[in-house]
């Protein structure tokens, strides 16, 4: 579960109204609808399904420097369609990119956001000749058709990122074998991940390597209306498992939780809401510009009775705050366990505190 | 002391309180000056504003333009090559002139909005998500400026039809910064509408240096990277606009202060006996300034303060017209939406301050400082009359000489309407003397018996103190009213003359993709083709400025023709002969001559890409409204020397003037690849051009009628203290006899001769405005030259609104009169 309602806000660098509102939903008809029971198909679901709403292609990493530091990347690309309308080569596509990317160093953090067009060569995701994701020199290029192995080359500000992907891992399909449920109206996602994914290159020329994780959604539907953001992670732990965990938080009444745990042989357990206890522990003031602060929850307990885990997740440092169109805080984060034992690390996205 | 000076201010005050007319007058004088001074003002800051700003789009400013050399449009592939490469700064645009159903040209532009480099935060506040939608997806939005809706009657949603039957995507009327009078779309949109798929080139925005030269080497051939300087050429080709508009705004600001120092005098004569009551009960005389001081103070702050508002008002209405003609003459875009800044105000205060010190404190002080008052009042006014009028024939005299001293060394605007200046006051201070001597020469000329004209006489020397500033604004505002006036009558006498010379072919083409061989091709085109004119053309930089070099067919009708304002041979015709014959000569603009200071025969330099080249300028032709250097020389040479030069259409001439042979020049145009709207019909041509220029003299014709509005009032000010003043004495007239028709004869009568003195001096004194700014001012300020053209016919239309103004001042004071006199009478009852 990411960055869902970005869209929504895409277009509108002022404020949006309830009217604006109105009009995105109704958008929707026409649209393919999510349903259980898809088989993936792979390469072929690695690219673009414009018949879907909005989609992305979700990276992120958590690098070592030589002197063992923590670092972090992330790169995503976004797609929405604008009108449910085949999408059409040329100046007349209604396909719209958005792409996002950042890093975390042991300096600070810089992120930079993209926006171009479809069906001009601007910006999109190809499979032929082989799979290539990119939007002007922002680039993720596979050698094959699939996803891996590749190169991801982009550049924000002063700062060249050039990095190798490989993975081997079979795919992780999130849900009920894809089909990830958002809300109990109905709302859902396709969604599969590749958690395991090694990653090694250079920023600036400097030496980094460390493990990444792609996260694949496409859908039609928004949140559900009484849902306001949501609180998202996915940790690597040092024994080999993964965990991708989520909640949506509702204004009123329970929120919805769901994750998957991942085991170092690449067996996946889909984790119910009553699976999960997610709690914030720790909630800190940090800056979103010049002039604006906001509190958000950077230090999170989770308990996972069924598989008798306790984690304790905190940021890397504070200031990790995406300022982009839709504002959100996206970054490296370390993972205890109960005993205060560094067990893992890896990324969290917090959503809907602050309104664009 | 604080008590005092509270006290003290009150019975300063009072006098306001009292003469309500006359405060209205103050207030209305200082409004009015601040008002005029300030929306020009306004509006010229506003323009240099937007200049800073050339060519930003939705807020990004252009720093370089990639564009072709070959003048074929950019293809998308290059442009996302380059946008792949890493030059996110790079984004499209496409420019196009289309015309409506009533052939008014109008201006599109569009680009893509997600490409732009500020990542959508663009357009204003109250842009919404469902605007920023509609525009980008089919059936697309034309957003279009509020001014330009309302000029074409466009509401939201309705579609423009267009001259060929196409029709523009549904309107969104929205004032965007920059937009100015440009139609702005989607490039889908305009895509679809112009059935292209190029753009007109790329802007790159803000780029650090070291790209410039990366940038550089992965442009193809085909494309150049041209540096925005337009900002810093519109200011400097649009300077001595607005030097012209402060002048004329200043004059507004001085009329309005005559109006003031009326009001002022009537003041200071009104409160003789009250000083004189303060001083004799003991207040000092730094108390008594303190409270004029303070007095000053106030009216400044209130003079200042609703004259701003009257000049943001003023500039509401000015604006949209100089930004056409700022759009038609230099090609600017200026905002109509007015950005309010504060120093216009701290401005405005910081000159009324300084008019009313001048007006109103120094002769209050001057008064202070004589101990007592003079036993005899009326001897001693019409002692300070004569002295005052001597000060002023003395000063008008030293104003006079300095213009004299000055006139040989004008070379610029601000040099120029300082000539202006001195004669227009040199000539308003004489006044005063001279109708002191029209008295004179009238009772020398008039016999003892006649009782009635003596009285007539004897009564003009007691309003001549009173009339003297209203008088003084008078003059100034016909004197401008009369110059300029003949400075547009012979502007548009020989624009109009120029434009039917320069444009004597019958249709014009330029289109980008035109097959010039087969539309020219003797054998096909004899049917309907009488002549031809291919021109090529590029825009070069010499001495500093944008300069436009142009190739052209010696042996067109139109070159043979061409309109020269110096030749170097005996005649023009055989000047024109040298030109087709004789190598490296060619013919320049007049604003080569004048702004360059390049004489006849003289040889200048071109950079050619072939190295520098030296040409002898043997003519300098007529070209008005264009603020650029211009360079005509054979096709030919231009061919040989400069590899980016562009097609400049052609000019073609027709068989017959009939609608057949139109008709088959249009069905040749479209085979030659060129479609409806590319090319435009002569009459069209024309009356495009006249538009232009009428619109340029709107705001001159604003700023004439304000101020002759401005000089009425105070006419009507002054008329009114007189009757305030004066209003015992008439009603001792009355109570001896005289009948209110009478009565109204006496006062009328030396108005009418005063006035019709200003008149008779505001004719030669107009035309000599005129003759300065046509064979100076605009010379030094624009570069070009015209004949003078002077015609009595306006100063006789001018002289019959004088005596409706007069006739109507005279009724409503008489009004006034009839009002009063009951009470006056009543009064002159009790003192007797």
């Amino acid at each position: 579960m990411r960055v869902l309602f970005i869209f929504f806000y895409l277009l509108s660098p002022a404020a949006i109204s309830a009217d604006n509102f109105e009009i995105l939903r109704n958008d929707v008809e026409g649209f393919a609808k999510v349903a259980p029971g898809k088989h993936f198909d792979f390469p072929a679901d690695h690219g673009p399904h414009s018949d879907y709403r909005i989609e992305w292609w979700y990276l992120t990493a958590n690098l070592k420097d030589q002197q063992g530091r923590h670092w972090g990347i992330q790169w995503t690309l976004f797609r929405n369609a604008l009108s449910a309308e085949p999408a059409k080569q040329g100046w007349s596509n209604n396909q719209l990119w958005m792409a996002h990317a950042a890093i975390t160093t042991p300096r600070g953090h810089q992120f930079e956001e993209r926006f171009a067009r479809g069906g001009i060569g601007q910006a999109g995701v190809n499979l032929e000749p082989q799979f290539e994701a990119w939007i002007d020199d922002w680039i993720w290029q596979s050698e094959t058709k699939s996803l891996f192995p590749a190169q991801l080359k982009f550049r924000i500000a002063d700062r060249e990122i050039d990095m190798q992907l490989s993975s081997e891992a079979s795919w992780v399909l999130h849900g009920d074998a894809g089909y990830s449920q958002k809300s109990e109206q109905g709302q859902a996602s396709y969604y599969y991940s590749q958690p395991e994914i090694q990653i090694a290159g250079t920023i600036n020329g400097q030496p980094l390597s460390g493990r990444a994780w792609l996260d694949r959604e496409w859908s039609s539907q928004p949140l559900a209306e009484n849902q306001l953001g949501w609180d998202w992670f996915s940790l690597h732990l040092n024994d080999g498992n993964k965990l991708m965990l989520y909640r949506l938080r509702h204004k009123q009444g329970k929120h919805w939780l769901s994750g998957s745990w991942v085991d170092a042989d690449g067996n996946t357990r889909h984790l119910h809401s009553e699976a999960i206890q997610l709690s914030e522990k720790d909630f800190r003031q940090i800056k979103t510009s010049d002039n604006d602060e906001i509190i958000l929850p950077l230090g999170w307990q989770i308990n996972l009775p069924e598989l008798n885990r306790q984690l304790i997740v905190k940021p890397l440092y504070d200031q990790q705050w995406m300022a982009t169109s839709f504002p959100y805080w996206e970054g490296v984060v370390l993972v205890d366990d109960e005993n205060g034992v560094r067990v893992g690390e890896g990324y969290m996205e917090l959503t809907g505190y602050q309104s664009p | 002391m604080q008590a005092n000076l509270v006290w003290v201010l009150k019975a300063v005050f009072s006098h306001y309180w009292r003469h309500g007319w006359q405060t209205l007058f103050l207030l209305v004088g200082l409004i009015a000056g601040v008002g005029l001074w300030s929306g020009v003002q306004i509006i010229n800051q506003q323009a240099r504003l937007s200049y800073e700003q050339a060519d930003s789009l939705l807020g990004v400013q252009a720093s370089y333009w990639i564009r072709s050399r070959t003048d074929k449009a950019i293809e998308v592939a290059d442009y996302i090559s380059l946008r792949r490469a890493g030059f996110r700064q790079i984004f499209p645009v496409v420019e196009a002139q289309v015309s409506t159903e009533q052939g008014q040209p109008i201006s599109i532009i569009a680009t893509d909005l997600f490409a732009l480099p500020n990542n959508l935060q663009v357009g204003d506040e109250d842009d919404t998500a469902a605007d920023w939608l509609s525009f980008v997806q089919p059936p697309y939005r034309a957003w279009v400026p509020g001014e330009l809706a309302n000029e074409l009657k466009l509401e939201t949603g309705d579609q423009l039809l267009l001259r060929d039957g196409r029709r523009l995507p549904p309107a969104l009327i929205k004032n965007h910064s920059q937009q100015g009078r440009q139609i702005l779309m989607d490039i889908a949109a305009s895509f679809e509408l112009l059935n292209r798929e190029t753009f007109s080139y790329l802007v790159v925005g803000n780029i650090e240096a070291g790209q410039i030269s990366q940038l550089e080497t992965l442009l193809p051939d085909r494309m150049e990277l041209v540096e925005n300087q337009q900002h810093l050429d519109l200011r400097e080709l649009t300077e001595s606009l607005h030097t012209h508009l402060s002048a004329m705004s200043l004059l507004s600001f001085a009329v309005g202060l005559f109006i003031v120092f009326n009001a002022v005098r009537f003041s200071l004569w009104y409160r003789r006996a009250t000083f004189l009551s303060l001083r004799l009960m003991g207040v000092s005389a730094s108390l008594l300034l303190s409270a004029v001081l303070i007095e000053t103070l106030l009216w400044s702050l209130i003079g200042a303060g609703a004259g701003i508002v009257v000049g943001l008002q003023i500039g509401k209405v000015l604006l949209p017209g100089l930004g056409a003609s700022l759009h038609s003459l230099y090609d600017a875009t200026v905002d109509t939406q007015l950005i309010w800044q504060f120093d216009t105000l701290f401005k405005a205060w910081g000159i009324t301050l300084l008019g009313l010190f001048w007006a109103l404190t120094w002769p209050l002080y001057q008064q202070l400082r004589r101990n007592s008052l003079p036993a005899n009042l009326i001897s001693r006014v019409s002692l300070d009359e004569r002295r005052s009028r001597h000060y002023l024939a003395l000063s008008s005299s030293a104003l006079i000489i300095l213009s004299v001293i000055l006139y040989p060394r004008i070379d610029n605007a601000i040099s120029g309407f300082l000539l202006l200046g001195l004669i227009l006051f040199g000539a308003a201070w004489l006044l005063p003397t001279l109708l002191a001597f029209t008295l004179r020469l009238l009772s020398g000329l008039t016999s003892k018996s006649q009782l009635v004209t003596r009285w007539l006489i004897g009564d003009g020397w007691t309003q001549l103190p009173a009339l003297r500033t209203a008088m003084m604004a008078l003059l100034l505002a016909m004197t401008a009213n009369l110059g300029v006036g003949t400075l547009v009558d012979s502007f548009r006498s020989a624009f109009v003359g120029w434009l039917e010379v320069r444009q004597s072919a019958d249709i014009y083409l330029r289109a980008s993709q035109i097959d010039y061989e087969r539309l020219l091709d003797p054998q096909k085109s004899s049917v309907w083709l009488a002549d031809s004119h291919r021109r090529i053309g590029l825009t070069s930089r010499w001495q500093g400025r944008p300069a436009l070099i142009r190739g052209v067919d010696t042996l067109a009708p139109d070159s043979l023709q061409l309109p020269l304002a110096q030749w170097s041979e005996e005649t023009a015709e055989s000047t024109l002969k040298v030109w087709q014959t004789e190598k490296n000569t060619l013919l320049a603009n007049e604003q080569v001559h004048y702004l360059a200071g390049i004489r006849l025969n003289q040889t200048i330099q071109l950079k050619t890409d072939q190295g520098p080249v030296d040409y002898r300028v043997i003519g300098f032709f007529y070209d008005y409204g264009n603020p650029n250097y211009q360079f005509y020389l054979p096709y030919d040479e231009v061919v040989s020397y400069w590899k980016q030069y562009h097609p400049r259409g052609v000019a073609l001439w027709l068989n017959n003037n009939d609608t057949i042979t139109l008709q088959l020049a249009q069905q040749a145009m479209r085979d030659a690849g060129a479609e409806t709207g590319d090319w435009i019909l002569q009459n069209q041509v024309r009356k495009l051009s006249l538009n232009i220029f009428e619109r340029t003299f709107t705001i001159t014709a604003a700023m004439n009628a304000l101020t002759m509005i401005v000089a009425a009032i105070a006419l009507l000010a002054s008329l009114l203290a007189i009757l305030q003043e004066r209003l015992p004495q008439f009603a001792q007239w009355r109570a001896l006899g005289v009948r209110s028709q009478e009565q109204m004869l006496i006062i009328a009568c030396p108005i009418l001769i005063f006035v019709f003195v200003a008149w008779l001096l505001a004719i030669p004194l107009g035309a000599l405005l005129s003759w300065i700014l046509i064979h100076k001012l605009n010379i030094v300020s624009f570069g070009w030259s015209m004949p003078m053209r002077w015609d009595i016919l306006p100063a006789i239309q001018l002289g019959g609104v004088i005596l409706l103004v007069v006739a109507a001042t005279l009724m409503l004071a008489n009004w006034q009169l009839r009002r009063r006199m009951p009470n006056a009478l009543a009064q002159l009852g009790e003192l007797a």
